[in-house]
């Protein structure tokens, strides 16, 4: 005891130390002269340092056993912030908040500081960053590439109750955590044009001329896992002019021109699209996701050329996976390496790319397949166009062998869409070039299969996988709800950390009175925080007691926060005008941003700003409904809004939502769903049982049906339900909207309308039943507590650990290295 | 740009003397090479001094092959430093020319 003393002490010493070090020498301050930022700076530096040294043990031991790597190639990498995390995951937090008290400083206060690392625009993003958190955590070599924007996703501020884009200069005090590695820079070609020649043996010789060159710079963050024990990284360019450039501003005439040709180059990575949507057309945007494909597989070849000879090794020690189509440009870049670069016969170079990359899809909406014009893709690549050209040649002659006079399939399968311009169509590039595909829940993998991609699901149905999504539970349940964390780690250890299976051990707890109470307990304190917040943020007060109904995620429409609304106007009408309130009072709680040019999103927004400023008026609602929308969602905020619901809504159009994964971190956190039969959704509800869920509406087999000419008929849901007739009326009139007639009957005109693909009308009045059982139950505290329990005991398998160890084991043919 | 020309038999070796061949010399490079492929059908590049070239640059030593080409001859190129193998390799042009590690085994190769 006394030596154990005796090391704590001396651990504590040794990072006051460190920090002190950091203060002095990286920032030239004394500690107690040091700003808050200047103190994360220090803080971060000192914990970075001990990372550094995991992450060089790990590459020893990676350099000594030579195992295959895992490349994730994304274009979003949603962070969120760093510090917390970096200190749970080396197990050193303890001995970080008694240093700093030492010091005088408060460890939270220091990491509420941190600016989130916003490189993402949801979902996505977020998915790359739980997958890289717990490769590391299971001691699988992974490895994140992607861009290192200046520009995160935009800042939200509310405006009279509309969407106020802001710029997130997230890096522009610099950041921590990320190591430039200017030895690694790569050069990038792009435009220019093909000089037909003709090579030494008499064949055909494409020779990519005049091309502009840009500097892909990287910068490596550092990606702990849990344990400490394994440290990656995740690989980020930046985009420089090349030094061109510098010479003509001295050389050439044009000064001017020379500078705006190189902040042109430098624009590249200057900012994340704030929208999943297709960008069509955007050039920039195609230019940018090239950058992150050349500089990522130039690196993964440089590095596979230092300890191996043959590329016939590659595919055994490279994989290379592509999260959605945004990299799906390294088909032909890998084989225009290996090809044109490394003189591989094209037949041996394509069972070397298809045998080391695989893709996973995210989306079912058709127009959000990613296509590019090929007279873009002839300016901006034009040597990429001629082997997509090529890759598609070879592929239809497959096509046509296994499916002899079926033109009609060769046409829908082409990786060229004949439009007006052509159209390279990036899934099915993505599909040819890889030898697995992936959904992200099985209902998303069997849609993927049955409608989006039928053709190529019928050719290579041994291509297809189901991955379910997952969340790392240390992010999600350890460092954003540690009340609830040390229950269970009390209760039943902490085995669940990393084997979060374990939480099945708390099955017989759930109908335990003396855990419930610890339980409700740790959840009205997440409650009696987010509270805090919704009142010095957006200042309205909101009543822990109340049922925290919460909807977080993209304002997007279907994912429709619309109905949502529509269940509160129904809930604040039949309180007004029928004196019937609801079975509990209920705080609402939306946050999620809308795309900058999504302008019906945007009306979202202030539809639920304008509801609620009514709402939260009237004296009569106060007792029973609050409305609030907290600005600004970003990781940092989720980790602090989550573990405060009661129910969480995900409530998407059946058939739409891929997945879902905040549906997991409610659950986790001890909320109770409220949803449709969509994503991951379907299979909470088969982990957790139908006694713990709310599940509502019509399913993705029924919403298809409905969307037959003449078959949806919202007037008929108007005409036969009062309830949903008001409030579509409500919506319709001035009553949320009083300074600005008619704002919202679009939505009225919207919902009615036979063209609604996200038929809220025929799910509203399910909906509002479901919602009347969900009040009803929460009246039952202690039932409630027991099923939420259930939820938090039954949701192990959504751990990103689980999902990761399946790509692994069927994908990527990635094996844990033991320390 | 002082372009060193060594006569070895009937074959010219072309010491390149700059260290970066890109858009704000490859006019003069161009120019000054004028008179050297006019006088020679067998020219050797010695690249030793060359540590970085861009499309600009590439674009010129293919302009040179092509006009040498014409009138029966041929270029080689010797000496590439590493970074500049690669760039003749991103755009293919190593298939066009022979390259060799020293001057002496560019000049041997014409005879072959």
């Amino acid at each position: 005891m006394h030596d154990q003393n005796r090391a704590e002490t001396d651990a504590v010493g040794a990072i006051q130390a460190a920090i002190g070090r950091h203060a002095t020498y990286a920032l030239a301050k004394a500690w107690r002269d040091l700003s808050p930022d200047e103190r994360l700076t220090a803080v971060a530096l000192a914990v970075r340092d001990q990372m550094v040294e995991r992450y060089l043990e790990t590459e020893a031991r990676y350099a000594r056993q030579d195992p295959k790597r895992l490349y994730y190639l994304s274009m979003e990498f949603l962070l969120g912030p760093s510090l917390r995390n970096n200190l749970s995951n080396l197990q050193i937090r303890e001995v970080y908040k008694q240093a700093l008290g030492n010091l005088g400083a408060d460890l939270d206060a220091i990491e509420e500081s941190e600016i989130d690392a916003a490189l993402g625009n949801g979902g996505l993003g977020r998915l790359a960053a739980c997958f890289l958190e717990s490769l590391a955590t299971l001691g699988m070599p992974g490895y994140g590439y992607g861009i290192n924007y200046e520009y995160g996703l935009f800042k939200q501020e509310i405006d009279d109750g509309y969407q106020r884009e802001k710029p997130d200069n997230w890096l522009a005090q610099g950041t921590p955590w990320e190591i430039t590695r200017p030895d690694a820079a790569c050069l990038v070609p792009v435009y220019g044009r093909i000089e037909h020649g003709v090579d030494r043996q008499g064949g055909y010789n494409p020779m990519w001329m005049d091309w502009q060159a840009l500097i892909g710079m990287p910068s490596d963050m550092l990606i702990v896992g849990y344990g400490g024990q394994t440290v990656h990284v995740l690989r980020l360019y930046a985009a420089r002019a090349s030094r061109d450039f510098d010479m003509q501003i001295f050389n050439d005439g044009d000064y001017v021109k020379a500078v705006e040709q190189k902040i042109a180059s430098e624009t590249i990575s200057k900012v994340l699209y704030p929208s999943d949507a297709v960008v069509a057309g955007r050039e920039l945007r195609l230019v940018q996701e090239y950058f992150l494909v050349a500089c990522a597989i130039r690196d993964i070849v440089r590095c596979f050329e230092q300890h191996h000879h043959s590329f016939r090794e590659f595919p055994a020690r490279v994989a290379v996976h592509l999260n959605d189509t945004h990299p799906a440009l390294t088909v032909a870049e890998l084989m225009r390496l290996l090809v044109d670069e490394k003189n591989l016969p094209w037949e041996e170079a394509w069972a070397i790319t298809q045998a080391t990359v695989s893709f996973t899809n995210h989306t079912l909406a058709p127009e959000a397949l990613e296509q590019w014009s090929v007279p873009l893709l002839e300016h901006v690549l034009p040597r990429h166009l001629q082997i997509i050209y090529e890759i598609n040649r070879r592929f239809l002659a497959q096509v046509v062998v296994a499916y002899p006079g079926d033109t009609e399939r060769l046409r829908r399968m082409s990786l060229i869409e004949e439009s007006t311009p052509q159209q390279v169509r990036m899934t099915h590039l993505a599909l040819v070039g890889s030898h697995a595909i992936n959904g992200v829940s099985a209902l998303h993998t069997r849609l993927l299969q049955t409608a989006l991609v039928p053709d190529f699901y019928q050719l290579w149905p041994a291509r297809f996988h189901t991955k379910t999504n997952g969340i790392t539970p240390r992010r999600w349940l350890l460092q954003a709800n540690p009340g609830l964390a040390a229950l269970i780690c009390a209760t039943i250890g902490d085995g669940w950390l990393t084997e979060l299976a374990h939480l099945r051990g708390l099955e017989p707890w759930a109908a335990d009175a003396g855990f419930q109470a610890e339980f409700r307990r740790i959840k009205r304190s997440n409650k009696e925080k987010l509270a805090r917040i919704i009142r010095d943020s957006v200042h309205v007060i909101a009543d822990p007691e109340a049922l925290f109904d919460i909807q977080v995620k993209r304002i997007h429409a279907y994912k429709r926060q619309l109905l949502n609304v529509m269940h509160i106007v129904h809930a604040y009408l039949t309180l007004i005008e029928d004196g019937q309130p609801p079975p509990v009072p209920r705080t609402y709680v939306f946050a999620g941003k809308a795309a900058p040019g999504y302008w019906e999103a945007k009306q979202i927004i202030k539809l639920i700003h304008n509801v609620g400023r009514v709402i939260n008026n009237d004296a009569r609602a106060r007792a029973w409904i609050t409305v609030a929308f907290l600005p600004d969602y970003r990781v940092s905020l989720a980790e602090k809004i989550i573990p405060a619901a009661d129910l969480s809504e995900q409530i998407s159009t059946a058939g739409t939502e891929a997945s879902g994964t905040s549906n997991m971190k409610f659950a986790l956190n001890g909320a109770l769903t409220m949803g449709t039969l969509d994503g991951a959704t379907i299979e909470i509800l088969e982990a957790v049982g139908a006694e713990n869920i709310f599940i509502f509406g019509l399913t993705a087999g029924d919403v298809q049906a409905l969307r037959t000419p003449g078959a949806y008929r919202p007037r008929d849901y108007y005409e036969r339900d009062p309830r949903v007739k008001r409030v579509a009326e409500a919506l319709r009139s001035s009553v949320f909207c009083p300074h600005e007639p008619d704002l919202f009957a679009w939505i009225y005109r919207a919902i009615l309308d036979a063209h609604d693909a996200h038929v809220h009308l025929a799910d509203l009045p399910a909906y509002l039943a479901a919602q009347d059982q969900a009040g009803a139950a929460f009246k039952d505290q202690a039932g409630w507590a027991r099923r939420a329990i259930l939820n938090v005991a039954r949701i192990g398998t959504f751990s990103s650990d689980r999902t990761v160890a399946e790509y692994a084991r069927d994908i990527w043919d990635l094996q844990r290295v033991v320390v | 740009m002082d372009i060193a020309v060594d006569k070895i038999g009937d074959v010219a070796v072309v010491r390149v003397p700059v260290e970066e061949l890109d858009a704000s010399n490859v006019g003069e490079f161009k120019r000054d090479m004028t008179p050297v492929l006019e006088a020679h059908t067998k020219l050797v590049f010695d690249l030793h001094r060359l540590r970085f070239t861009d499309s600009s640059g590439l674009g010129a030593f293919l302009s040179c092959l092509r006009h040498v080409n014409a009138r029966g001859g041929d270029v080689k190129l010797c000496g590439m430093a590493p970074q500049v193998r690669a760039v003749f390799e991103l755009v293919r042009l190593h298939r066009i020319f022979d390259i060799y590690s020293t001057p002496e085994e560019a000049v041997r190769a014409f005879a072959l």
